[in-house]
């Protein structure tokens, strides 16, 4: 599987994580997959286990925390939820993701006018 | 900080790896489970339904491993389990688990015990506060081994005591003081300045320190008790200070109690301090005045050199103090106080540190083979992990693991080892080495042993971890082989051989040089002679005519008893020095001018009973003995000893001579009446020294106080002995007396040099052991490995003797190789030696020769038993082999 059929790239996952959970509120992992689905619109090729690492990561540096509950369908679940350094952190990273993607927006279309 | 809370987690995901594992199975299955019921209700059947979710969800293990290492401390997960792997290995091969462990609890039990010994000589710090500022300093004389300096100039000296923080003084010695309340004991009394326990920086426990005006004459007398006298005496009551003790019948107020910690500077044993008062006018007027220790702090960043340079002004004011014959032959002494201390065990520490760490080296090497040969039977077992895809520095990493085990492993049993030696060496070590008796396994030589252990596993823990398995055996296309690894093998082995080759080659002067000290001449025959050391305390004999009485009292009950040949009493014995002793220009001769300058050297001097001569049989060359009337007030014979009868009266007779003695012109002359054979009295090495003997009797000039009675006897001495013991209290019941065999204190002379040689034989036989089964272990797997070889040579027709030559070939040039370095270690090895040797060259070519020799010896021995092995292979079984 290549970047260009949607592989995550390394970082932006994390992203997406926070991003995710400050929409949603508290969510499983499960949930935090489909709904990252869900907004790619299946355009992205989540490997689902790859979220574990990652929240554990985040988890690890204090951005989230993680309590188990109860899911709707009566399950025991792990749920996940965004702490307020986990905010914090959420808007540089996006403002970061920002100007990357300006920077790179702006390249492409200067190699494309040429 | 965000490290840290990330390192925390870890840590507690490393604590807690179980549970988090349950808990990390059940959110995974979840998350499957909800996948799977998505697809179900997509209208899949379960089995798709699982396969797609899988899918979906990517590997669950890969998941759960990539988890695992962000979770935990993957260094300390693969550390453990390889440390897992190492024990299961030590388990599978008990016997080489054993034969590591036990040779690296020899190198390392050795070497921990002999550190915990030589560390209270060398390194640890002295009791006292900043002890690298004290310095023992003074005038150097060569009638004293010490440093001292002389009342008058130190308390000119006092008063501006330049570079230094604070200068001290004590007496020389301890004196004996008896408490002469109930229950009289004999004690040691310090006398010390009062500045003297600031200086050192020891604050009394309990009290206070003597004030100035407690510190003058004819002050009311003080003491400070030592703590073990206080726990004794006074059962550590804290009420102590307002009790008084009598001493010498004198009573002193106790004003303090010294720390349990404290020994004095002189490491003389003492059980109380009094002040030294030392009178100013007193000390002017009977210049230069007494001998005292003197003791100065320096102050920060001030070294020794320069000490002696601020002192040089000093010195040269009171060398013209001193008397003029002593001028030239006095220095200038400033030594730190370790220096004091240790001087004399300082070498030979260094040496028995040496060469244990030599042991403990080939102890290593040992290992290092012993690792190097089970590297070479897992070759395949390493190929196959390399080809699953270990990389080398796993491998390297799983291969140190297992050393640092065996290191630890060794390191406790070292630990064992050393307890037990330790004690050894207290029980058997001689008399004079500084702090033996605190010497044990504490934090600081546990933290030494730690460190050895882990740096012998570093040291022969290299060689495997660099051993690399090829491919060619990973594909089968190689023959293991011991040629691989073995030119390592064979390198470890000529260490071992040269190691040891140093090691025989120092421990043999030694050996030599005890040898022939044993069987030095002391000029006297001490079989069957019993000595019995007196000394009488002060308040029950004030008098010199009580004194006198007490001891001829002795000598007519000693002379009573039968199977005595003759009884004599003198003031010192020989050879263990502590005799009287003058300078040769105090030794007048009628008719002559004095010697024209310098001190002519000491000349040693005691007074004996007329059966001195007879008891202890020294031969009287010339002249006669002394005789019973020579004890009358108004005889004054005098007997020389050889040395200095010859250089008094070269080419002629002594006999009948006039000397006057001491520098004393209204004294009397002496006549020469006899010369005495030369007999060694300041310890075993030195030879002849110029001596002289006066009568015992009452004499001021005698001290009467204390003295030995010699007894010759006819059967065992010691039988003897609890007569004497009794004859002495029927005397004086609370006199503690000594009581030794002459030959007894022969032998104390050489227990020191003894017990150095012993030890340094000691670890060479251990090193030379060791190599022996290092090389018997290589030679062996050697022969192991090329079986299948030899018994293709045998089937071509090559001969046993053939096979035998080739095998004993190798064997041959390993030990040429290490017994050339070896000698070239010896040689400088050695010579550090120089000054512990009596009568023996440190470069002996004999005891290379020897060294060399049994060596050689030993190595073909070892060899031997493989290699005969190698000339019996059958060769159909060696080719069916493997």
């Amino acid at each position: 599987m290549s970047a260009s059929h949607g592989e995550v790239l390394q970082g932006t996952l994390d992203l997406m994580v926070l991003k995710t959970l400050e929409a949603m509120g508290p969510l499983h992992g499960y949930g935090i997959a489909q709904r990252i689905q869900q907004v790619s619109k299946d355009l992205l090729k989540l490997n689902q286990g790859t979220l574990y690492p990652a929240l554990l990561r985040l988890e690890q540096r204090g951005w989230v925390r993680s309590k188990w509950g109860v899911s709707h369908n009566n399950r025991k679940a792990r749920y996940y939820s965004l702490t307020a350094a986990g905010r914090r952190q959420l808007v540089t990273e996006a403002a970061r993701w920002e100007r990357m993607a300006a920077v790179i927006a702006g390249m492409l279309a200067e190699s494309e006018g040429t | 900080m965000d490290r840290l809370r990330i390192f925390f987690s870890r840590a507690w995901g490393f604590l807690h790896q179980k549970h988090l594992d349950e808990q990390l199975r059940e959110e995974l299955q979840a998350h499957l489970d909800a996948l799977m019921e998505e697809n179900i209700r997509r209208g899949m059947t379960p089995e798709e339904a699982r396969a797609a979710a899988l899918r979906e969800f990517g590997g669950v293990e890969q998941t759960k491993e990539i988890y695992r290492q962000q979770r935990g401390l993957p260094f300390l997960d693969i550390a453990l389990q390889d440390l897992r792997f190492a024990l299961r290995g030590l388990v599978r091969r008990p016997g080489f688990a054993i034969a590591s462990v036990l040779t690296l609890m020899l190198g390392i039990g050795a070497t921990t015990a002999v550190f915990s010994v030589v560390d209270w000589i060398l390194f640890r710090s002295l009791p006292y506060p900043h002890d690298d500022r004290l310095v023992s300093f003074g005038l150097l004389a060569p009638i004293e081994r010490d440093e001292f300096s002389l009342g008058a100039g130190y308390i000119d000296f006092r008063k501006e005591p330049g570079s230094f923080e604070a200068i001290t003084s004590m007496a020389p010695g301890t004196t004996d003081c008896d408490i002469t309340e109930q229950n009289p004991v004999r004690l040691s009394c310090a006398q010390v300045e009062q500045t003297f326990l600031p200086t050192f920086g020891i604050e009394p426990m309990l009290g206070r320190n003597f004030t100035p005006e407690e510190d003058r004459k004819d002050a009311p007398p003080v003491a400070i008790l030592s703590y073990g006298l206080w726990k004794s005496r006074f059962g550590g009551n804290p009420d102590v200070l307002s009790k008084t003790i009598s001493l010498d019948g004198k009573t002193a107020q106790i004003i303090g109690v010294l720390p349990a910690r404290f020994e004095m500077p002189t490491l003389r044993p003492a059980d109380i301090l009094i002040p030294q008062a030392l009178d100013e006018t007193q000390q002017r007027q009977s210049a230069p005045g007494a001998v005292l220790r003197t003791f100065a702090r320096l102050k920060p960043g001030v070294d020794v050199t320069q000490a002696i340079a601020v002192l040089q002004p000093w010195f040269e004011l009171a060398v013209s103090g001193a008397p003029p014959e002593f001028r030239k032959e006095i220095h200038l002494s400033v030594r730190t106080l370790r220096e004091r201390q240790t001087s004399d065990a300082r070498l030979a520490s260094w040496i028995l540190l040496g060469s244990v760490f030599a042991v403990l080296l080939v102890a290593c090497t040992n290992v290092a083979n012993l690792l190097l040969v089970r590297a070479t039977v897992r070759e395949r077992e390493l190929a196959v992990r390399a080809a699953l895809g270990a990389s080398r520095a796993r491998l390297a990493r799983q291969s140190l693991t297992e050393s640092l085990l065996l290191g630890l492993l060794g390191g406790a049993a070292g630990c064992g080892l050393a307890a037990i030696l330790i004690r050894v060496f207290v029980s058997i070590a001689p008399e004079g080495i500084p702090r033996l008796q605190q010497a044990g396994l504490d934090l600081r030589v546990g933290v030494f042993t730690l460190v050895v252990a882990l740096a012998s596993a570093l040291i022969f823990g290299v060689a495997p971890a660099l051993y690399k398995p090829s491919a060619e055996i990973m594909m089968g296309k190689e023959q293991i082989s011991a040629r691989r690894g073995g030119s390592l093998r064979q390198i470890l082995v000529v260490a071992e051989i040269a190691i040891s080759i140093v090691l025989l080659a120092s421990a043999g002067p030694l050996l030599r040089s005890l040898w022939k000290l044993q069987n030095a001449p002391t000029g006297m025959e001490t079989e069957n002679v019993l000595t019995e050391q007196i000394s009488l305390g002060s308040h029950n004999f004030k008098e010199a005519a009580q004194q006198v009485a007490f001891f001829t009292d002795l000598e007519a009950r000693l002379k009573r008893f039968p199977g005595i040949r003759s009884v004599a009493l003198s003031d010192s014995i020989p050879p263990a020095g502590q005799m009287r002793s003058t300078i040769l220009v105090a030794v007048e001769v009628a008719g002559r001018p004095a010697l024209a300058e310098g001190t002519g050297g000491p000349v040693g001097w005691r007074a004996v009973t007329p059966d001195y001569f007879s008891a202890l049989a020294i031969p009287i060359l010339e002249g006669r003995a002394f005789r019973e009337e020579d004890r009358l007030p108004t005889e004054n014979p005098i007997i020389l000893g050889e040395t200095l009868a010859r250089k008094l009266f070269p080419g002629e007779s002594a006999v009948g001579k006039q000397l006057r003695l001491f520098k004393t012109p209204d004294g009397p002359w002496r006549t020469v009446v006899g010369v005495a054979a030369n007999v060694k009295n300041d310890g075993l090495q030195t030879n002849g020294d110029p001596e002289f003997y006066l009568p015992w009797k009452n004499d001021p000039l005698i001290n009467l106080r204390a003295g030995y009675a010699i007894v010759r006897t006819r059967m065992n001495p010691m039988s003897v002995a609890s007569w004497m013991r009794s004859e002495t209290a029927a005397l004086d019941a609370t006199l503690p007396v000594n009581i030794e065999t002459m030959s007894q204190r022969v032998g104390k002379l050489t227990e020191r040099p003894r017990f150095n040689a012993m030890l340094l034989c000691l670890f060479a036989g251990i090193a030379v052991l060791l190599a022996a089964v290092g090389i018997y272990g290589v030679i062996g797997f050697l022969v192991v490995e090329r079986t299948r070889e030899i018994g293709v040579r045998l089937a071509l027709g090559a001969t046993p003797q053939s096979i035998l030559k080739m095998v004993l070939g190798s064997v041959a040039l390993c030990t040429i190789g290490g017994a050339m370095l070896g000698l070239l270690g010896a040689w400088f090895c050695t010579r550090l030696l120089e000054s512990l040797l009596f009568e023996v060259r440190a470069h002996d070519p004999i005891v290379f020769g020897v060294a060399i020799f049994a060596l050689v010896a030993v190595a073909l021995v070892a060899a031997w038993i493989p290699a005969r092995r190698a000339m019996r292979v059958d060769p159909m079984i060696a080719l069916r082999y493997e």
